[in-house]
């Protein structure tokens, strides 16, 4: 399998600061961008996009319960369960992931998201070395993480 | 004009049916809110809406099986897809299968106003 390129992988930083201008107004700061040598301690609340198609890996979404809660209220919404929280991360990690196919492709798949409570850590399946944004919005800090490659 | 949503997302369900009712859009109800396609024609045969909003990726079924059948249901129904594959040719494709009109996600709260307002302009 192809590595991505660098253009290819700047499309999630460019798609996460988009997600939180557009929705939030409130533009993150991107900490920091780099390929990950080892697991990874996420936050609590994930949701995990799967590639298929003419790419292979997914992208995981990984945020603290409080970044999730104010971007709730932020939108107006009342329920702050965890039940809710977790779908707020899956739907980020699904705008992230669809938003993919305008760089991408069409021919680029995504799965339903999937939504993990646990901050057990990630494990890059398909990189050797995922590729790791981290953010800061509201004071609160997050990740995405894009473990994926190009099918030859 | 009745309005159904259709999305996985709790999140967005909330966040259209908010938009809609406090956004002064001129004469439209939430009959319905749906978590998949196939949910959302069991609700509309029992409310059957004027309006739908429908995402593309969904469990169970998916929006493209949904347009299509809901098409087939109720043909002068205007869908407005809004959905996270923002590529020029999952919009087009989703106007070829008889959507009215195409949000990306993410959007605004004007975008989707303004969206709705086309859609519903439509005959």
């Amino acid at each position: 399998m192809d590595a991505l390129q660098q253009g290819e992988l700047k499309l999630f930083v460019d798609s996460v600061r988009r997600y939180f201008e557009v929705v939030t107004r409130q533009e993150p700061q991107i900490t920091s961008a780099f390929l990950a040598t080892t697991d990874l301690d996420g936050y609590d609340y994930n949701g995990i996009v799967t590639f298929s198609g003419s790419y292979n890996g997914h992208v995981i979404v990984s945020m603290p319960p409080q970044l999730l809660r104010e971007l709730l209220l932020l939108q107006g919404e009342t329920d702050l369960s965890e039940g809710n929280l977790l779908d707020a991360v899956g739907e980020i990690a699904n705008t992230l992931g669809g938003n993919a196919r305008k760089t991408l492709g069409s021919s680029l798949q995504i799965s339903v998201p999937v939504k993990l409570h646990g901050s057990a850590g990630i494990t890059a399946r398909v990189r050797k070395h995922p590729y790791v944004i981290t953010l800061k919005w509201n004071h609160q800090p997050a990740m995405v993480c894009v473990d994926m490659s190009r099918r030859s | 004009m009745r309005l159904l949503i259709v999305d996985d997302s709790n999140m967005i369900r909330s966040r259209i049916s908010r938009v809609v009712q406090n956004g002064g859009l001129p004469n439209i109800s939430l009959v319905g809110l749906a978590r998949n396609g196939a949910e959302a024609i069991r609700i509309a045969r029992s409310t059957k809406p004027e309006v739908i909003t429908m995402d593309l990726t969904m469990p169970e079924m998916d929006g493209v099986e949904c347009i299509g059948q809901m098409l087939k249901l109720f043909p002068k129904v205007n869908i407005l897809v809004v959905s996270a594959l923002s590529d020029k040719s999952t919009a087009i494709a989703a106007l070829k299968l008889g959507a009215r009109g195409f949000v990306a996600k993410p959007f605004s709260d004007d975008e989707l106003k303004m969206a709705l307002l086309d859609v519903m302009e439509v005959r």
